[in-house]
């Protein structure tokens, strides 16, 4: 999977190296931002009222 | 396709599994805490943003007639109106209170519960807050003990509540800990209560911990903190 991503990328191995940076630092963005507040809630550490209002 | 590849892809995907996880396990420890410290931040300067902007027009009424006033406001879903000292939990503790009790508010500060009293009025003032993640609000809450003050100010008064019970453990479907005079409280006469529940155990939510008080004494803001403040 990864060895595929990398023959896939465009330039030499430091134009590689520096997308496949960015690629990272955009799927963690992703999660930070998106995935993880919504997986967050169905955890039940938001369970702190006592009628589940 | 052979089997080399079959196994390295699934190993990647192993461990790429692993990874998510462990970026998770750092979002709740530690992201919810940044992103709540500073949320709470924004509610509270908000907050004394808002009462900044009041102050001209209390003044000149009476700390009763301020009150009146402030009374006639609603509270509005999501947004603070007020913010909660708890010497206990630590002197630099202060979180706001929001009205209602959602998800998205309680990242926020505390949420009161929608439909109990307002603040300093006859009834059961009760707020709700995490014990683990988004800032660790009520971390400590089991340290909690009698006699401890729970202080609040909605900008125009200070109300000093003092713990009489608590921390009682419950399930969470007891609705009647946040009755206007909750019975295991062992009160039994309306009054000036406030409630205070989190989840048990910290990072579970098959119990609830709760807390009551009962309003000891209120202060205009203009007489300073009141004495449970100082150090």
């Amino acid at each position: 999977m990864y060895g595929w991503i990398w023959r896939h990328l465009p330039g030499n191995a430091w134009v590689k190296a520096l997308i496949s940076i960015m690629l990272v630092v955009a799927v963690v963005y992703t999660l930070f931002q998106y995935v993880f507040p919504w997986a967050e809630p169905l955890l039940p550490f938001n369970d702190v009222t006592v009628d589940n209002q | 396709m052979s089997v080399r590849v079959i196994v390295r892809t699934f190993s990647e995907l192993c461990i790429t599994v692993g990874a998510v996880i462990v970026l998770f396990v750092v979002y709740v420890l530690f992201w919810t805490g940044v992103r709540a410290d500073r949320a709470m931040d924004d509610q509270i300067a908000a907050l004394h943003d808002q009462w900044a902007r009041q102050t001209p027009r209390a003044a000149p009424s009476t700390s009763a007639g301020a009150g009146a006033a402030a009374a006639a406001t609603p509270y509005r879903d999501g947004r603070p109106f007020a913010v909660m000292y708890i010497p206990r939990l630590g002197f630099t503790w202060n979180k706001p209170v929001l009205e209602d009790t959602a998800t998205g508010t309680l990242e926020k500060g505390l949420g009161h519960y929608k439909g109990t009293a307002r603040l300093g009025q006859t009834g059961n003032f009760s707020v709700a807050g995490h014990r683990r993640t988004y800032g660790d609000p009520f971390k400590d809450f089991p340290e909690l003990r009698r006699g401890d003050a729970v202080v609040l100010t909605d900008g125009t008064t200070w109300f000093t509540y003092r713990i009489d019970e608590g921390p009682y453990k419950t399930v969470p479907s007891d609705v009647e800990v946040i009755d206007p005079v909750p019975r295991k409280s062992g009160y039994t006469r309306p009054g000036r209560y406030l409630t205070l529940t989190t989840c048990d155990p910290e990072w579970g939510h098959s119990h609830r911990l709760i807390v009551w008080a009962h309003l000891d004494s209120t202060q205009p803001v203009e007489a300073g903190e009141p004495r449970a403040l100082r150090r």
